[in-house]
């Protein structure tokens, strides 16, 4: 598995525009700011809707009316932070793709997507019984909380991958780490 | 009468005293003054990497990296209660929801965020002082920071709390795009300066 994600890194890196991408200062760092600009559209509105159902936030607003119309303009962050985030990876395809903080970070999003869907599901079948009290019932604010965290990680994880700490050219062979990160025998070091 | 007239009265001297403001901030601008402070200012940040605050971020690395997240995770929660509020100024969403309300809940989180974006941003401020203190970058954020929290502390709210039928729905519309434009710089020279740092 890790040789089959090196490999296709090896050959993402290898088409021109993720060099060019990579060695532009301007085009790089925009795509990286664009980045961030969404998550911060994008996590604003997520916070809010999670604070709403705990009840520490827009108490006298109705919990689904948060929801409806904050769904919007989030998954429009989302979309674009996705994009630019996919652009980022492209950019830098071997590096990423062994970095540790990056397979955390692919696993949480993984496990915040399926919170979020379970979150809506339950949030939506009974929102009409308690759309206007102040706190969401207990099943809707675990999964309120379990989002506000996962994200919480998220960033943190990728806040992380731009640090060298863990990468394969300065761990020990066979440690924890090199596993993790799914480091290769013999590798070009980059 | 007698209200309208010491209404009319506290808005002209926060007129002129916003108008003196910005005419002594454009003398410090474009006089020796401001090259001269920020010469003066060149000890004070090196004294500042010396303070625990950066001792701990110049030597741990992981402090310093969560610390910078959490400072992205408090410009989120400040971001998400600035747009929503600016948006509903703009009408563009909760406009069933009396205004009012959603300036007063938007505000209690944007508070929390700017607490947390303060603090943080500080202690990452003292584990980079004597690099920051150089990039230009770094002086426009402090500037769009300042405004932003001048701008909303004492202009923003108080006219906001004011009766929304006493304003011209114009100048609502301008203070809400002011406000994200101002806000949107925070946050990207913010970012700018991991680049022109590195």
């Amino acid at each position: 598995m890790n040789e089959f994600i090196y490999n296709i890194s090896m050959w993402v890196d290898g088409t021109s525009w993720s060099a060019k991408l990579h060695e532009s200062y301007y085009m790089y760092n925009w795509v990286e700011s664009t980045h961030v600009l969404t998550l911060i559209l994008c996590l604003g509105m997520l916070f809010v809707i999670d604070l709403r159902m705990l009840g520490y936030a827009f108490r006298d607003v109705s919990a689904s009316s948060i929801a409806n119309r904050l769904n919007i303009p989030m998954l429009l962050g989302f979309i674009i932070m996705f994009i630019t985030g996919i652009l980022l990876f492209y950019a830098v395809p071997i590096r990423t793709s062994q970095s540790i903080w990056f397979r955390f970070k692919m696993v949480l999003l993984v496990a915040a997507a399926i919170n979020a869907f379970i979150f809506h599901k339950q949030m939506n079948e009974s929102v009409s019984s308690w759309g206007n009290d102040a706190r969401a019932p207990s099943a809707v604010r675990k999964g309120a909380f379990l989002s506000l965290a996962f994200w919480s990680i998220i960033v943190i994880c990728g806040r992380l991958i731009a640090y060298d700490w863990f990468d394969c050219e300065y761990t020990d062979a066979g440690s924890l780490s090199q596993v993790l990160s799914g480091c290769i025998d013999g590798q070009t070091q980059f | 009468m007698l209200l309208s007239t010491s209404s009319d009265f506290n808005s002209r001297s926060k007129t002129i005293t916003v108008g003196v403001l910005l005419t002594l901030l454009l003398i410090f601008s474009f006089s020796s003054l401001r090259h001269e402070s920020w010469l003066r200012l060149y000890d004070f940040f090196l004294w500042l990497e010396t303070t625990p605050f950066g001792v701990l971020g110049k030597t741990w690395g992981a402090v310093f990296a969560i610390v910078e997240a959490v400072h992205l995770l408090a410009m989120a929660l400040l971001g998400g209660a600035v747009l929503i509020s600016d948006a509903r100024l703009l009408g563009w969403c909760f406009t069933d929801v009396p205004a009012v309300k959603i300036q007063n809940e938007a505000h209690k989180v944007f508070k929390v965020g700017l607490v947390v974006v303060l603090f943080t941003g500080v202690f990452m401020a003292c584990g980079v002082a004597g690099k920051v203190y150089w990039l230009p970058v770094f002086w426009y954020k402090m500037l769009a920071l300042a405004t932003g929290i001048f701008f909303v502390f004492f202009i923003r709210r108080p006219m906001l709390q004011r009766n929304f039928r006493e304003l011209n729905p114009w100048v609502v519309k301008l203070v809400a795009v002011s406000s994200m434009l101002v806000w949107i710089t925070v946050a990207a020279t913010g970012r700018w300066i991991g680049f022109a740092g590195s």
